[in-house]
């Protein structure tokens, strides 16, 4: 992109120079675009204020004249015209309201065997060779204090036309690489919506299964109700027997509960207390120190007291029914076991069997429900219990199996669904143009900067891996790619606007004290995908300068058509 | 199963919360809990109780203090004799007393334990420490000033049980020495200002035995006698009781500066509580406060005991040399007028209490009569401000951290991009290897010097911080010197004191100790600290010392130091020790590479500015710091430390851009301009800011360096004369009683520039206030401001801050926008001239090379302008030295490219030139004039075009 730009200016600078080899020298630092304000030698006209006329002795008479600084092409003297100096009245006498912009953009260095440039005015004569811009030292060309500049045009423009030309040849490679991105992405667009076709079959096919088993589970269902209906009952024998059981049962849940009790009450207490110890050390500590280990912990308990606790605090009559529920049991509490070991009445319902909830006093029921449910959940949450498994109730092995098969397909459609789901939204997701970003999800740079190794995975993340340690930690997700507005500096020293392609990457690994990482890619053109800089440009917001084919300017139009016939190549 | 997996988590968790409280804890070092206040220091609050039982007798109360008449002597302008102190317990103890007359005016008065000098105590513990009470702080303070007056007399005319002498320039001092109670007035013109022992409240706590069993006999308060518990450390205070208290009364004076380092006005305030008053005196005991509060006589990092009483035309003024914890109650009292008493004016005397833990009584007194005779006379015990290099008065970037050398490249690179001048770029800890001192960590510093050389090339430095805590580890050769070396800080037990600093374990260096200056410059060669360069200079942080885990945040007071001195006795000197090790070892870090070395330091004592460059410590970005800012500076500059600036922008917290570009118009103000943020903070480097601020911030700075020659002679003023660099109103017109208490404006030396910064959000003018009836110009337009005694509302858009000039100045500028100052060093100057009532304008200009010390042999040019009689004329005020001719030869083609005087005389209109005559020239030459008529209260102004003469040679233009 600055190439052609160059050039452009090289061949001016070529036949401006032919042009004028018949008019008398150019005043000392002026740019042959600018030629024509100076023709005239003995009156000269401010530039960008016409109304003000000086003799033409005193352009670069080292005083600045003009309020535009147009007098001065070669001496710094009007370097202090520029919003960002404190100008006063007497800068620019009766012209202080005028806008404060210099008319030329610098000091003109000929640079003869390499490309001039412009140097800014304020470097003129302050005893520094600026040979990035001014290879021939003209920019010293009073030798205060001494300094003398030496002309290194030939070496450096040498150099500069060696990488250029590596440039251009970098400029081909990177396009070619682009014509192969685009026919990647290309090809694996094609690949989704045939993917896509696949999936909708597919889908058809696993929905009319799934019907099919559902039939099968109903009548599976039904069959089974019968059996119990019809079941045999044996008599009162059972229920004792059950009732036998049951006591034990309880007898055992209850030594349970209050054992789970006791440490619940004991976790509670260390809970607190550690909370406690955790909520003074977060007001106490001193962020100064910016001890990381320090923050980390505070961060994550910040997080742990934000979550609000559901089953808040001991509830005092909550513990009484407890209590009550601890008891032994006897005629006075719970259940009157004896009356139901000896009881003579049969009872021939076997539903009885699977209501015997019905015969506990509720309150035992609901609490022993409650009450382990509470303490288990609790425990849960706080990561000291792993979580149980649902209970499954007994069926009979044919309906578990018809509804297993069932659950099976069920899954599968979803899953297809799903699939299909993210396959087309994949094609309707923002790639790039022509896609062409979809040839690169997925593939990993990255590079070693200070005491991080930084990773960017295109559309995927941005990480930030420590060298010395193994800690590894998000700058951001895939959000979307866009663009944004990008403050350069050009040779004249104005600050532009340059439009830059970007990849977002949010919700990363949250910041201490503030957002979760982000991280702004930001893409420039060039021959490798390659990390050139990654910038923290405020706490957990980072930038990174990423080169790669896919940034390069051109070729989309062949390259969306391209996969096919790129094939029959 | 799950119970036997949670056991272990818990255990895990449990013992990294335990840990964790184990680091942090001990150094709560937040908010006020964790620094005492005089009631929980005991010998404040002994001292206070005993000032507000001699208070409560009234009349009755007689100090047991009496001056032996048999023992007074004078010889020689020497006052020598013996004070008794008569104990509740009818024990006599004497305290030998020495007050000197100086040459230049200051009266020294010394009062020391006999007991003590003599070694006749027991130490308590079995310590170790120094039996006498400390009496070397003057070794590292005073360094000059100490003649005696040869002068000085007895005066005849006396009473009995007194002693006068008189002394000072043509006798015009007295001082009135009274034996019982002892007590001492000083007479200027045969008027008292300063009284000593006036209400009674000399005390020195004198040694005695602790008797077991016996408390209380004596019938005062010793529960704070032998040993004091606080943040968890222990004080075994091995010699018990020992502080020292004074009352110096002040009468007729009702305002009283200085004693910094508070964040407070700079007219203290009243300490007895009351509305607007504080309740705790003025403490000086330097400690690293985090997120210090403001308007509060709590301690900051450093210590500067010198205090200056003002009323109409006269100053005067004590300086307490003491380098243990102080304290300072200040009550003023108004007697009550006789109502029949026609025109009687009700006068303020104010009246300080001095309250000191350990050490002599050693007190300096000033009879001015001018805050500028303070400054001179002061400065001539403690020294003068450096005179610091060029780059030092640049603008100075710093931010915790910048984060790799790629990144401090390109910063460098960023301020050439948008044209925004700077001279130094700064390290802050990081970047160091682990938080080892001399250094580079290798990960993110891999080619130190690769980037020192890119910074040269623009003439930039860098400074990076070194701290005198040394991480107690192995493998670390600085480590493993000290430790060999015996180089450091010990504890009360005589082992290596450890304590906990950023690097965790760490042992101090101790500069008390000769050895380990000596040691001290070995590290910082350049073949000794890797990767430096010359253009690398030295930022001494944490030297109160901070002590993470310490009480007070600092070290434990029975640690031991050099000279088996306890750190009680010079723990406000600590700071200043570290700076001047710092100094001799920057002098030469390269065998015949002498440059003038630059430090900022954090903690200091008096002396420190002959070393170094202060900076506020950890502000915020609140508007209220920005505020404080200003008072803060202004009284380090009339307490003798001028070079004195606080964090552009803020260190905690994100200013806004209203804030931030505020801060920067007002930064520029500060002697020391340097912008500097924390490490959370988002980056706010100048050229960040969206525009229209980011113009409004680089129209700040380039206006400082526009001013540049302006600074540097006010620095080279400050640096021969102790003059502050920026001046409080009360020390330019010290008869303007309406504005002896306003601390928001500043003058800039003697340049006639007044800057009234805005320091409030969403205002746009300013109330400048103006003591005398010359006429003001506004800086940047002309605008006339006149009109003694009131304030003067002045425009202040958000990109402006309000500067005037007062009629009657020359002030030098160079006016073309470089990138650094060393860039500047040929360009040509602009002269502006404001002419007074008479017509009539001076100014000076210094101009030396900005690195060497050549100019201490004659490699300057010092010259004063005339504007007199329609003549501007350059004469040289400078000394030649062998180096003048040489230095004067590279010079000669620097000029004067421009002569701006505003509000001339109406007949100018008339003329267009203007004849410029440089001795050495053959022929006078012309050059033009121009007048420019204004409109709208604006002045008119006339530029004179190129006269072209040379700066330091002679020459006059006529007008």
């Amino acid at each position: 992109m600055r190439l052609p730009q160059s050039l452009l200016l090289l061949a001016a600078a070529g036949s401006a120079a032919q042009a004028s080899s018949d008019k008398p020298a150019r005043p000392r630092g002026l740019g042959p675009e600018f030629a024509k304000f100076y023709e005239d030698s003995t009156t000269f006209t401010c530039i960008s204020n016409p109304s003000i006329k000086i003799p033409f002795s005193a352009v670069n008479d080292d005083y600045c004249d003009c309020p535009d600084g147009s007098d001065e092409p070669g001496t710094s003297a009007c370097a202090h015209i520029s919003r960002n100096s404190p100008l006063t009245v007497a800068d620019r006498p009766r012209n202080s309201d005028l806008d404060t912009a210099l008319a030329l953009p610098g000091f003109y260095c000929k640079n003869k065997g390499h490309r001039p440039s412009y140097v800014p005015f304020q470097r003129i004569n302050d005893g520094i060779c600026d040979y990035e811009q001014c290879c021939d030292g003209s920019d010293e060309w009073a030798r205060v204090g001494g300094t003398k500049c030496e002309d290194r045009c030939k070496e450096i423009g040498k150099q500069w036309r060696k990488q250029e030309e590596h440039n251009q040849k970098s400029m081909t490679a990177a396009l070619r690489k682009k014509k192969d991105l685009l026919v990647d992405a290309g090809r694996q667009q094609q690949e989704i919506k045939d993917h896509i076709a696949i999936l909708e079959a597919e889908l058809q096919g696993a929905e009319l299964k799934e019907q099919n088993l559902e039939a099968d589970l109903q009548l599976a269902q039904e069959q089974d109700r019968k059996v119990v209906r019809t079941g045999n009952g044996k008599g009162k024998g059972k229920v004792n027997a059950l009732a036998n059981l049951a006591k034990g049962r309880v007898d055992e849940l209850r030594t349970a509960l209050v054992d789970v009790r006791r440490q619940r009450d004991e976790t509670r207490e260390r809970v607190k207390e550690l909370e406690d110890i955790l909520a003074k050390f977060k007001v106490e500590y001193n962020p100064n120190f910016n001890d990381e280990g320090v923050k980390r912990a505070v961060r994550s308990y910040e997080d742990y007291a934000a979550r609000e606790q559901g089953t808040e605090g001991a509830n005092d009559a909550a513990d009484r029914d407890l209590d009550e529920i601890a008891k032994a049991d006897g005629e006075e509490s719970g259940v009157n076991w004896e009356h139901w070991e000896n009881a003579e009445d049969g009872c021939n319902e076997p539903d009885l069997v699977y209501k015997l909830a019905a015969y506990l006093p509720p309150s035992l029921v609901s609490f022993i429900e409650d009450k382990v449910i509470s303490a288990r959940s609790f425990l849960e949450e706080n990561g000291i219990l792993a979580k149980a498994d649902e209970d499954s109730s007994s069926e009979s092995k044919a309906v578990t199996q018809a509804r297993e098969a069932l659950e099976a397909a069920q899954a599968s459609v979803k899953t297809l669904k799903n699939k299909l789901r993210d396959q087309r939204a994949d094609l309707e997701k923002e790639y790039g143009a022509a896609s062409i970003f979809r040839a690169l999800k997925g593939v990993c740079i990255s590079q070693d900067a200070g005491e991080y190794t930084y990773e960017h995975c295109f559309l995927e993340s941005t990480k930030q891996n420590q060298r010395k340690g193994s800690n590894s930690v998000s700058m951001g997700k895939f959000s979307h790619i866009g663009t944004t507005s990008m403050e350069e500096v050009n040779e004249a020293g104005e600050v532009v606007n340059v439009e830059k392609m970007i990849i977002q990457y949010d919700r990363g690994q949250s910041c201490w004290n503030g957002p979760s990482r982000s991280t702004k890619v930001i893409l420039e053109c060039g021959e490798e995908n390659k990390i050139l800089k990654t910038a923290e440009e405020e706490k957990c917001v980072y930038s990174m300068l990423v080169t790669s084919p896919a940034a390069c300017a051109g070729g989309e139009e062949e390259g969306n058509v391209a996969p096919r016939s790129k094939d029959e190549l | 199963m799950a119970r036997s997996l949670t056991a272990p988590r818990w255990a895990m968790l449990l013992s990294l919360v335990i840990l964790l409280g184990c680091i942090v804890v001990p150094s709560l070092a937040v908010k006020h809990k964790d620094f005492k206040t005089c009631e929980q220091s005991g010998f404040c609050k002994r001292n206070r109780a005993y000032a507000d039982n001699a208070s409560s007798q009234g009349n009755s109360w007689s100090s047991p203090y009496e001056l032996d008449p048999a023992t007074i002597h004078f010889k020689d302008g020497k006052l020598t004799g013996v004070i008794v102190k008569t104990t509740t317990a009818n024990e006599k103890v004497r305290l030998p007393l020495t007050v000197s007359f100086l040459e230049s005016g200051a009266a020294r008065i010394v009062v020391d334990e006999e007991k003590r000098i003599k070694g006749d105590i027991e130490m308590r513990h079995g310590s170790q420490a120094n039996k006498k009470r400390y009496d070397e702080t003057e070794k590292w303070v005073i360094v000059g000033g100490l003649e005696i007056s040869k002068s000085a007399t007895l005066n005849a005319q006396t009473k009995t049980g007194f002693t006068n002498i008189l002394y000072g320039p043509d006798d015009k001092f007295q001082a009135i020495v009274r034996h019982a109670p002892f007590g001492v007035e000083f007479q200027r013109d045969g008027e008292t200002h300063v009284q000593l022992n006036h209400q009674g409240f000399l005390n020195m706590e004198h040694w005695r035995p602790k008797l077991d069993g016996k408390d209380g006999e004596s019938g005062e308060d010793e529960g704070t006698w032998w040993e004091e518990t606080f943040g968890g450390n222990t004080d075994t205070k091995p010699r018990g009781p020992e502080s020292i208290a004074l009352d110096i009364t002040f009468p007729g004076y009702s305002h009283v500066f200085g004693i910094p380092e508070h964040a407070d006005s700079l007219s203290l305030k009243e300490t007895r509580g009351g509305s607007g008053n504080h309740q705790d005196p003025y403490r000086l005991y330097n400690s690293d406060v985090f997120e210090y509060e403001l308007e509060s006589p709590m301690t900051l990092y450093g210590a500067i005991p010198l205090m200056q009483a003002h009323r109409k035309n006269s100053t005067v003024g004590v300086f307490w040399l003491n380098a243990a914890e102080t304290w300072i109650d200040i009550v003023k009292s108004t007697p009550p007028v006789n109502p029949l008493a026609l025109g009687a004016r009700s006068k303020t005397d104010t009246q300080t209490h001095w309250i000191s833990e350990s050490g002599q009584i050693d007190l300096f007194v000033f009879l001015g009569p001018s805050p500028n005779d303070i400054s001179k006379t002061y400065g001539e015990l403690t020294g003068y401000t450096q005179l610091p290099q060029q780059f030092a008065i640049g603008y100075h970037q710093c931010r915790w951290n910048y984060v790799t050398d790629e990144d401090v490249k390109e910063v460098n690179a960023k301020f050439d991009k948008y044209q925004i001048p700077y001279d130094v770029i700064w390290l802050d800890l990081e970047y160091t290897d682990d938080r080892k001192y001399f250094t580079w960590d290798p990960l993110t510093f891999p080619d130190p010097k690769g980037m020192q050389h890119k910074l040269d090339e623009t003439e930039r430095k860098l400074v990076v911080l070194i701290d005198p805590h040394i991480k107690n580890a192995g493998k670390y050769p600085v480590s493993e010197e000290l430790r060999s070396k015996n180089l450091a800080v010990l504890n009360k037990d005589g082992e290596i004191y450890d304590g906990w600093c950023w690097p965790g374990s760490s042992n101090w260096v101790d500069c008390f100790n000769p050895a380990a200056h000596a040691w001290w410059a070995t590290l910082h060669k350049f073949d000794k600290f890797k990767g430096s360069l010359q253009n690398l200079f030295i930022w001494n942080d944490m030297n109160e010392p901070s002590v993470f885990n310490g009480p007070d945040m600092t070290m434990p007071k029975d640690n031991l130091h050099y000279g088996n001195w306890e750190h009680r006795d010079i723990h406000n000197l600590n700071g200043l020790t570290l700076v001047n090790a710092t100094y001799k070892a920057m002098l030469e870090r390269k065998k015949g590479e002498v440059r003038r070395p630059f430090i900022l330091t954090r903690s200091y004592y008096s002396g420190a500015q002959r070393v170094s460059a202060m900076w506020t410590g950890d502000n915020q970005a609140t508007w209220d710091h920005l505020g404080a800012s200003i008072p803060m500076v202004l009284t380090n500059g009339i307490a003798g430390f001028p070079f004195a600036g606080a964090d552009v922008g803020g260190f905690f917290h994100n200013p806004d851009k209203d804030l931030l570009t505020r801060w920067y118009q007002t930064g520029i103000w500060y002697p020391f301009f340097r912008a500097h943020a924390h490490i959370d903070t988002r980056r706010r480097e100048p050229y960040l800011i969206s525009e229209p601020h980011r113009s409004y911030i680089a129209q700040a700075i380039r206006l400082r360096y526009q001013l540049m020659p302006a600074w540097y002679t006010a620095f080279h003023e400050a640096s021969v004369n102790g003059t502050p660099i920026v001046r409080p109103q009360y020390y330019m017109f010290p008869e303007d009683e309406q504005g002896f208490a306003i601390d928001d404006q500043l003058y800039l030396a003697s340049t006639g520039l007044l800057v009234k910064p805005v320091v409030q959000e969403n205002t746009h003018t300013a109330e400048v206030y103006i003591s005398d009836d010359e006429k003001y110009y506004d800086y940047f337009d002309f605008t006339v401001y006149q009109g003694a005694g009131k304030k003067h509302t002045v425009p202040a858009p958000e990109e402006k801050v309000p500067v005037l000039i007062q009629g009657g100045h020359i002030i030098p500028r160079k006016d073309r926008p470089r990138r650094s100052t060393g860039l500047m060093r040929w360009d040509p100057y602009t002269l502006i001239i404001t002419l007074d009532k008479n017509s009539e304008a001076e100014g000076t200009l210094y101009v030396d090379d900005g690195e060497t010390f050549d100019y201490e042999r004659g490699a300057y040019i010092h010259r004063r302008f005339n504007y007199r009689e329609s003549v501007l004329s350059s004469e040289d005020i400078g000394t030649k030295g062998p180096k003048s001719a040489e230095y004067l030869k590279t010079m000669a083609a620097v000029t004067v490219e421009r002569v701006v005087v505003v509000d001339p005389p109406a007949e100018w209109k008339a003329r267009s030139t203007v004849t410029v005559i440089e001795d050495g020239a053959k022929s006078g030459s012309t050059a033009s004039l121009e007048f420019y008529e204004q409109e709208g209260g604006k002045a008119p102004y006339a530029v004179v075009k190129k006269p072209n003469v040379g700066i330091g040679k002679k020459w006059r233009i006529e007008f």
